[in-house]
């Protein structure tokens, strides 16, 4: 068993003045954290200069609607002249939104019959949506207002046409609208664990193989099995580092960036919350260079595992960033599937539900027996001759 | 000593050696010679039990490659066709790392290491990392690598190939004064001449099967020829791959 540590060591020493390796390792832990950080700092802003700055609608044929003209600026609407061509306008982004008001609508709205006005928009473009609903209502709520004038001149009770009213109950808190954001968390955590481990296994397994270094290693009297256990052993600090990392990462995003003033809300990512979450995900770790190491054995050259490798990392990581559009509750079989269970803890941490111990344990006992399993096989591998062969 | 009865290996429909048998004793430097890819590798391969047999046995010392690898693997040397070293080591730590892997460490691996670089003239380039050695440099830190452990049985794989002339020369002494020291030397070669000057003992391996064996003495009298060459080409059969 000592052996294994003397493998161990060596495998540390020659992946550590292989800093290149390394800090590409590094980039993965931090990219997750920037990445949040930019998204969260893009579409707060949105939210908030939506929000607080008036609706500036260009309208072309003012002259033809003053009473609507001005029922807009009484609601606080800035109304611009529209460029003679609206529709290119908006399909060019100029514009969010344009109101078109036709010559005739003037005498149609005399005589009393539905007069049509035209609102250019672009359904698809997300950062004009604001934009478009509020011009929506707004239309909307000018022609309700004349018309209950003209059924109260006419002696016709306004109730008559209001059938249904809708009140609306939104259950949403501010706070679970950015959870959207912070569903992401895990998928960015698991990617850095594997992106960790990846580029030192390449070079523990394909490197050695490429090298040829390989058979002369295998030669020695230790059974061949270890050779597979102590790279795999040599991976794992790497890879806690880059879960360290990001996990700090995120905490001083969620430290340093004002997202009270941002979201409109305050996010408990604490101490004692990221501490959980480290231990949650350790499984994960052991998980991450097994695999990787059983990949990586199996092929020839280090050019053929780099392009192997970054698909295994997605794999597991990508339920997560479906989580962030599809919650699954934390039921047992979730519990059962490996880095699945881990990713619906962390999201419980993240929106302070209660936690079942049990789930905790369940997602970390499958992991870590996965785990050996996946390290068993890399261990049989070692122990063949395709090893030498490739 | 190494002894090798009825070895064979295939893979797949490719019968790689066939029944081959020999002994190499100790203090003599015996001669696997024959043709590029007539199974010389692949039997040393088996010897240092990187490959299984499919039958046949092959023991070292006694103890059998199949039943108890580890016991083999510790009272072998080899400097293997693939000599690959770690780049960012230097050469101190590529030798001390199968020391180590040897169960050695401390002051008499240490005292082992510095006795190698000494016999090898290479103290200056004993803390330089291997990246960038030049073949002879490389092949000085391999063969370091390869007797840190003090081995009875030294396995060198095509151990000139590829060197300069000075360099063939340096080799060819230093496998001699192996056998000074008592060990039992076996090595491959496809070089006539090489084997012709060195070896107590030849072996000539044509299509994976033994062609011929003895001294070179022997060697001339099973063949009738006065010279070795045409010995060898007897002995295989046909003018192939005569190096």
């Amino acid at each position: 068993m000592k052996r294994i540590w003397v493998i161990f060591q060596k495998e540390m020493v020659d992946n550590l003045r292989d800093y290149r390796s390394w800090t590409t390792g590094l980039f993965w832990a931090m990219f997750g954290p920037l990445m949040l950080g930019g998204m969260i700092l893009l579409l707060g802003n949105t939210i908030r200069d939506n929000v607080e700055e008036a609706l500036v609608l260009p309208v072309l044929g003012a002259e033809n609607a003053p009473s609507l003209i001005a029922f807009l600026e009484q609601q606080d609407v800035i109304i611009e002249p529209a460029p003679a061509d609206p529709e290119a306008a908006v399909i060019a982004g100029d514009i969010n939104v344009a109101l078109i008001i036709p010559a005739d609508y003037g005498a149609d709205f005399s005589a009393g019959q539905t007069a049509k006005v035209q609102l250019v928009f672009d359904s698809t473009r997300q950062s004009a949506m604001v934009d478009i609903t509020r011009a929506q209502n707004l239309l909307e709520g000018y022609g309700k207002y004349i018309g209950l004038l003209r059924l109260s001149l006419r002696g016709v009770s306004p109730e008559v046409v209001r059938v249904v009213q809708i009140e609306e109950v939104d259950t949403a808190t501010p706070q679970s609208q950015a959870l959207i954001f912070l569903s992401m968390l895990p998928y960015f955590i698991i990617f850095a664990i594997f992106n960790g481990a990846s580029p030192v296994i390449i070079d523990a397994t394909a490197g050695e193989r490429e090298r040829g270094s390989l058979e002369p290693l295998l030669i020695n009297p230790l059974p061949r099995g270890w050779f597979a256990i102590g790279k795999m052993l040599s991976a794992m600090p790497f890879a806690t580092i880059n879960l360290i990392l990001t996990l700090a990462g995120f905490a001083a995003i969620f430290r340093f960036l004002p997202i009270e003033e941002l979201l409109g809300v305050q996010i408990g990512l604490d101490i004692g919350a990221l501490t959980a979450i480290f231990f949650i995900c350790l499984p994960i770790v052991f998980l991450a260079c097994a695999i990787q190491t059983l990949i990586a054995s199996f092929t020839k050259t280090t050019k053929e595992a780099g392009t192997y490798l970054p698909f295994i990392g997605l794999i597991p990581s990508l339920p997560g960033l479906a989580l962030a559009f599809l919650p699954v509750k934390p039921d047992l079989w979730t519990m059962l599937i490996p880095t699945f269970g881990q990713q619906i803890l962390i999201n419980q941490f993240l929106r302070s539900e209660p936690i079942a111990e049990m789930n905790i344990v369940i997602s970390a006992v499958l992991t870590i027996l996965l785990s050996v399993i996946v390290t068993y096989i890399a261990v049989k591998l070692y122990e063949g001759e395709r090893i030498v062969a490739g | 000593m190494i002894q090798v009865q009825g070895l064979s290996k295939s893979f797949g429909k490719v019968k790689a050696v066939q029944n081959v048998s020999f002994s190499a004793s100790d203090g003599q430097i015996t001669g696997l010679l024959g043709p590029n890819g007539a199974g010389k590798s692949t039997t040393l391969r088996m010897l240092y039990t990187l490959l299984r047999p499919d039958s046949g046995t092959a023991q070292v010392d006694g103890f059998d490659v199949r039943e108890s690898p580890l016991e083999v693997q510790s009272r072998i040397g080899v400097l293997a066709d693939a000599r690959g070293l770690y780049p960012r080591l230097t050469s101190r730590e590529n030798i001390r790392y199968f020391g180590r892997l040897h169960g050695l460490e401390g002051e008499p691996l240490e005292r082992q290491i510095d006795s190698l670089l000494l016999l090898l003239d290479m103290q200056s380039i004993a803390d330089r990392r291997t990246e960038g050695f030049s073949t002879g440099e490389k092949l000085k830190v391999s063969i370091a690598r390869t007797l840190v452990h003090n081995p009875k049985n030294v396995l060198l794989d095509e151990p000139t190939n590829g060197l300069d002339v000075m360099s063939t020369r340096a080799m060819r002494q230093f496998i001699l004064r192996l056998r000074g020291e008592g060990k039992c030397v076996l090595f491959t070669s496809h070089i006539m001449q090489e084997v012709a000057a060195l070896c107590d003992q030849i072996i000539i391996i044509s299509r994976g099967e033994v062609a011929a064996n003895g001294s070179p003495d022997d060697l001339r009298k099973q063949t009738g020829r006065e010279n070795l060459e045409d010995a060898f080409v007897a002995a295989i059969g046909s003018e192939e791959g005569l190096g």
